[in-house]
């Protein structure tokens, strides 16, 4: 079975915006990957003008929130930095065990790869004034300054909200062009089996899990 | 050939197929079809299991959608309108009893939706027999992932923005949204075409044909000038009979009736400023039992008087919504008659229960009884100012009239979530209540196509929810215990109820009140309290209703059925205990307003 990736269009976004980011596209995927019997929940994200769709899984929403708080850790403790999240959907094979591999065998049959280049910025309404920005002057140019920065603010959420925008499309389009990949759907399986990966805290170059992957040949192991 | 059953099964899938797209295309388009609180329903439908989309309650609509099954190459377009008042709300009174003039509201269609299952050609040779078993079960699994994008497509596009406005605020807003399902529409023109985009999905393989998704849309929508109406409040016309500057012990019930289809105009009337229980207007009408929920659409709205309310997005109860989706099966040929003034569009259903809607919301004062209006209430007389019923034709109605009369209806189905009233009505009376009017224009498009049907006023209250006229009707023979003999037969007050500019206040004057005394007056509102939400058995029904209050959908079901209840002369002398009872309760108080309040 052929391996279908997809790499979506990066995205800049500030530390506080990883969550809400992440959130709407992790459960965009998942939801398109859910095909048993779903109750969708439409969530309105609060930073911006979008609308996305969840499975309505308490269960589901923890492990996604758990693997985004994972993933904002790393952040932390690599700022400034591009990274990737990749979810993938795998089958389960059993094989016979041998010294080198499991009884179970993973056969990954989706990737979905989430670029993300996350920018730490000051954040200009906490009332501290950034020393790259800010010009003394006794006329008052501070809040000119201060005003610069909320436009740049706002136009770069303006910019985030219309790629995020354009991150979903590219899932639907992704996922209404290539069906037949998707093995059948179970009776009485809501989700297929499926795994979220980070960077792990060794992997800070951009693109390192993604080579890892493909010198890993249908196994790419869980890096975090 | 592929096997019968094998077929058969596949025809189902794209059966269904084509309704779960327009449940999901309108649950995310036109508020009044969206669950309020989809979460709060745990049950799964059958219809939720196709495709293993839980998406609640099908509407009615979609039931009575079967003329899909007799040929599903016909291409299912949905085009979804966005209505917008074009003028200002006329605060006067006097235009509104007159139908003022300059309203206009334009129709622009935002969203267009193709769904059709494409077949091949005949001549060509289809897949093999062998094939077919598992052909279907593609066509499933496949359709299944395309009703999850499309599902979150149309949460994306830029309509449903404003689906969004509507449904999340109580406040009435200049535009409401409404659809039309057809087979065939006009194309765009040029100009529109220009202005709109094309999202085409990928086609889904249904062996032996396949699929077809689009959707052409407006990209935006900030040219339309889509805002909430800046709430009026309310008037207080001094010296309008029966005030309660004037009479202080009258007041006019609160939505007495627990199925608040609030009109619009109430709800801009009720403004959370203005004073609870003033409602000096008489539209606010004890004798009307909306069945049906509300959230009206906010459209236009006239404060001082809404002669029609407009239920735009009113959720029709469910024993009203069959019949008015027969109703809407208008065109030939799927249809058995189509009355010559079919709408293009179903939009408000009229009720004159919905004219009373905004009585509904807001406890009022005692209106003092009416002198020179009890002819009004006794015979329908059109030619007064409360006329609003039948307004002129509007060049609207009849552009509408034309357009319905030119375009092929083909597969036309034109409904409106809330044309609860049209449902109800017979075949003949279809067109005349899909415009629930709430200001001049929707008048002007209500007669006109009231006057394109037989015989309109009475088709019209004929067509009405029989919740509404048999409650109208009893309620007409029992709210005034004093002057049931001057009450006039039940078909003409019917007729004036029926009448799109119900002035409930005037209703209420108009029937012998004023001539009876304020104990009369204090009996019929306490009448009117007492029987309102017909089904809620508890005395709540009558506590005052905030203005901004929304009538709960999941009233509506149990509400409508109360509109059945019989009355009878037991239940008459109950209420004139209690009229009796309220009496000298008002009396022992000290000549100040009566609030409303709870009947004892």
């Amino acid at each position: 079975m052929n391996c279908e990736v997809c790499q979506l269009k990066e995205l800049e976004v500030e530390h506080f915006e990883i969550r809400e980011v992440l959130r709407c596209i992790l459960h965009t995927i998942v939801f398109h990957r859910a095909l048993g019997l779903v109750r969708p929940k439409v969530i309105d994200l609060e930073l911006f003008d979008i609308t996305y769709v969840q499975c309505g899984d308490g269960e589901l929403e923890k492990k996604i929130d758990e693997k985004i708080e994972q993933f904002i850790s790393w952040v932390e403790k690599h700022p400034n930095k591009k990274s990737q999240v990749c979810i993938s959907f795998y089958e389960v094979k059993n094989k016979h065990p041998s010294w080198f591999t499991n009884k179970t065998e993973r056969l990954y049959w989706e990737q979905w790869y989430i670029n993300l280049n996350v920018s730490q910025q000051q954040k200009v309404h906490s009332g501290k004034s950034h020393p790259s920005k800010i010009v003394v002057d006794p006329g008052g140019s501070t809040v000119d300054s201060a005003e610069n920065s909320l436009e740049e603010r706002s136009n770069r959420r303006a910019a985030l909200e219309s790629s995020l925008r354009e991150v979903l499309f590219q899932i639907i389009k992704f996922v209404n062009e290539k069906k037949d990949h998707v093995p059948p759907i179970s009776d009485g399986v809501v989700y297929f089996p499926y795994e979220i990966t980070i960077p792990s805290s060794s992997d800070s170059a951009f693109g390192m899990d993604m080579i890892k992957r493909m010198l890993q040949t249908g196994h790419p192991t869980m890096l975090s | 050939m592929a096997p019968h059953s094998e077929s058969g099964k596949l025809e189902q899938v794209v059966s269904q197929f084509l309704l779960k797209s327009l449940h999901i295309i309108l649950d995310s388009r036109i508020p009044s079809l969206h669950p309020r609180d989809p979460t709060c329903d745990s049950r799964v439908r059958k219809s939720d299991k196709w495709f293993n989309l839980v998406l609640g309650d099908r509407p009615a609509a979609l039931d009575n959608l079967n003329f899909w099954h007799r040929n599903l190459m016909d291409p299912m377009i949905i085009d979804i309108i966005l209505v917008q008042q074009g003028t200002a709300i006329s605060t006067s009174v006097g235009n509104l009893l007159s139908g003022s003039p300059g309203r206009t509201a334009t129709e622009t269609v935002i969203e267009r939706w193709l769904v059709q299952f494409e077949s091949p050609p005949r001549g060509i040779a289809s897949q093999p027999s062998e094939g077919s078993a598992a052909s279907y079960k593609k066509t499933y699994k496949k359709s299944i992932i395309f009703l999850r994008s499309l599902y979150l497509q149309t949460r994306l596009l830029p309509a449903y923005r404003i689906f969004k406005q509507l449904s999340s605020s109580s406040q009435p807003f200049n535009f409401d949204i409404i659809y039309k399902v057809s087979s065939f529409s006009e194309p765009f023109s040029r100009v529109e075409e220009e202005m709109m985009k094309e999202y085409r999905f990928v086609p889904i393989e249904a062996l032996p044909g396949r699929l077809h998704v689009s959707v052409t849309y407006r990209p935006q929508l900030s040219e339309f000038n889509l805002q909430p109406l800046t709430t009026m409040p309310p008037k207080i016309i001094s010296d309008y009979v029966g005030s309660p500057a004037t009479d202080p012990l009258r007041y006019f019930p609160s939505s007495y009736k627990g199925d608040r289809a609030i009109s619009f105009p109430s709800k801009v009337m009720h403004s959370p400023t203005s004073v609870p229980f003033q409602r000096p207007h008489s539209w606010t009408s004890g004798f009307h039992r909306s069945p049906t929920v509300y959230r009206t659409s906010q459209m236009s709205y006239d404060s001082p008087s809404p002669p029609m309310e407009r239920i735009q997005n009113h959720r029709r109860p469910l024993h009203q919504r069959a019949p008015f989706y027969d109703e809407c099966q208008l065109s030939p040929p799927f249809s058995p008659s189509v009355s010559p003034s079919t709408p293009t569009y179903l939009r408000n259903s009229e009720s004159p229960r919905q004219t009373r809607a905004s009585s509904e919301t807001a406890p009022v004062t005692i209106p003092s009884p009416i002198s020179g209006r009890s002819s009004r209430y006794i015979s329908p007389n059109f030619s007064d100012p409360s006329k609003l019923s039948l307004p002129p034709l509007s060049p609207r109605s009849t552009r509408l009239d034309n357009s319905s009369n030119e375009s092929p209806s083909g597969m036309r189905l034109i409904k409106k979530p809330e044309a609860s009233r049209a449902d109800l009505g017979s075949a003949g009376q279809k067109v005349t209540f899909v415009v629930l009017k709430d200001n001049k224009d929707d008048s002007g498009r209500f007669s006109g196509l009231l006057s394109s049907s037989d015989s309109p006023r009475v088709g019209f209250s004929r067509s009405s929810s029989k919740l509404s006229f048999q409650d109208d009707i009893d309620d007409c023979d029992f709210s005034c215990p004093f002057d049931v003999d001057d009450v006039d037969p039940p078909d003409s007050r019917i007729r004036y109820f029926s009448s799109q500019n119900v002035d409930w206040k005037r209703n209420l004057e108009s029937t012998s009140m004023g001539r009876k005394s304020q104990d009369a007056a204090v009996g019929v509102l306490v009448h009117m309290l007492r029987t309102a939400p017909p089904l809620r058995q508890d005395s709540s029904c009558y506590s005052s209703r905030s203005l901004r209050a929304e009538v709960e959908n999941d009233g509506v079901a149990t509400t409508a059925s109360g509109f059945f209840m019989p009355r009878r002369t037991s239940d008459a002398l109950e209420e004139l205990r209690s009229y009796r009872e309220m009496k000298d309760l008002l009396l022992s108080k000290s000549g100040t307003r009566v609030l409303t309040r709870e009947p004892p």
